[in-house]
């Protein structure tokens, strides 16, 4: 137990100063957040052409509504918890190399629900969406982190099961 | 089959937790609002004059004021800028812990409640601690990152990130993990992590 804090610890404060460094946030998160923005527009255009991806801006050209992904709203820094548990769980490399990206995917895959549901429950109603956008939507993303945590516990044992010998 | 229980029952209880939360959120920010104040005006005394909170949000005036865009110490510009922050930005926390404590139906669940509080508490001072580090960095800029004991803008942004984008969600969930300990929703984490720790 004391292992898994001491890593889980070191791993988040370690990724959250990497994340932070110009570089890395030129190169890579200021990019992801812009694909973020591009995909939820392309999941969203099939069923409202008004939407247009500016960067990291979602607009909807019939009101001129917009939200802006930043830092916070990117999905990395509940990503960034997900890995720092992964790894510091026992585990083979593979097996923590497969729950990082698996755990990436759900972390994002519901990231971009946030981002789509934001952007209409602001064009609502725009209490609703502070509410959802600063209190609800950061405690559903943690918790999915959890759940994805835990499925991987289960998973990992599962594998555990099959490796050993009858 | 207890923890599918336990996230349906936390989701469930969600919206009533946050409407709890939301009707008193004065009373529960108030600690870390008085705990805030103390810690800013002792060790930032030529920075910050005080806190207090207004509703949900906290007041909190500083030393420096403004004169013709310039900023000035406040003396020099006879006037004082003041910041308003919205405590609800970390203490949503609260509601959050309360979810995930009452879907788990611990015994002793009022007690431990209180116990998490007073950490949750702690953990908001310096979130909101964090917010007005950030505040002061974008509206005063130079003349506050050049006042004693002051730390460098990237730490600033670090401890912002960390403290009000991650630890209000991450901290009830270590506080509840913390007090689940011996129930048998722990037991069946224990099996799972036992299960799973023995793969490597």
């Amino acid at each position: 137990m004391t292992r898994f804090l001491f890593i889980f610890c070191t791993v988040l404060g370690s990724l959250f100063a990497i994340e932070m460094l110009k570089p890395v946030q030129e190169a890579v998160i200021q990019p992801f957040t812009g694909l973020l923005a591009a995909l939820s527009t392309a999941l969203i255009l099939p069923f409202d052409d008004t939407v247009i991806a500016q960067g990291r801006i979602l607009r909807d050209a019939a009101s001129g509504f917009a939200v802006s992904i930043e830092a916070g709203c990117n999905g990395v820094e509940a990503a960034i918890v997900l890995i720092a548990g992964i790894l510091a769980f026992p585990a083979s490399l593979r097996h923590k190399l497969v729950a990082i990206l698996a755990g990436f995917f759900f972390v994002q895959a519901l990231n971009i629900v946030r981002i789509i549901s934001l952007f209409y429950l602001g064009q609502w109603n725009y209490t609703v969406f502070e509410w959802f956008h600063l209190y609800l939507w950061p405690v559903l993303i943690m918790l999915d982190v959890l759940i994805v945590f835990a499925i991987y516990l289960q998973w990992l044992g599962k594998q555990h099961a099959k490796a050993e010998p009858l | 089959m207890l923890l599918r229980r336990q996230f349906v029952l936390t989701l469930a209880l969600m919206p009533i937790t946050f409407g709890m939360w939301f009707a008193a959120d004065s009373l529960f920010a108030g600690p870390a609002v008085w705990l805030c104040d103390l810690l800013l005006s002792f060790f930032y005394s030529d920075i910050v004059q005080g806190a207090r909170l207004q509703g949900a949000t906290m007041l909190l005036t500083t030393q420096f004021g403004e004169h013709n865009g310039v900023i000035l110490s406040a003396q020099e510009a006879g006037n004082q800028i003041a910041l308003e922050i919205n405590t609800r930005l970390v203490s949503y926390s609260i509601a959050f812990y309360a979810a995930l404590l009452a879907a788990s139906s611990l015994q002793e669940s009022i007690t431990k409640f209180c116990i998490g509080l007073f950490w949750l508490s702690g953990i908001m001072c310096f979130g909101l601690a964090s917010i007005v580090g950030k505040d002061l960095l974008l509206m005063v800029g130079p003349p506050f990152l050049s006042a004693p004991g002051v730390p460098p803008a990237d730490l600033l942004a670090v401890t912002y990130q960390f403290n009000v984008l991650l630890m209000p969600t991450l901290a009830p969930i270590c506080l509840w993990l913390w007090q689940i300990r011996g129930s048998p929703l722990w037991q069946t984490l224990e099996a799972d992590i036992k299960r799973a720790s023995a793969q490597r």
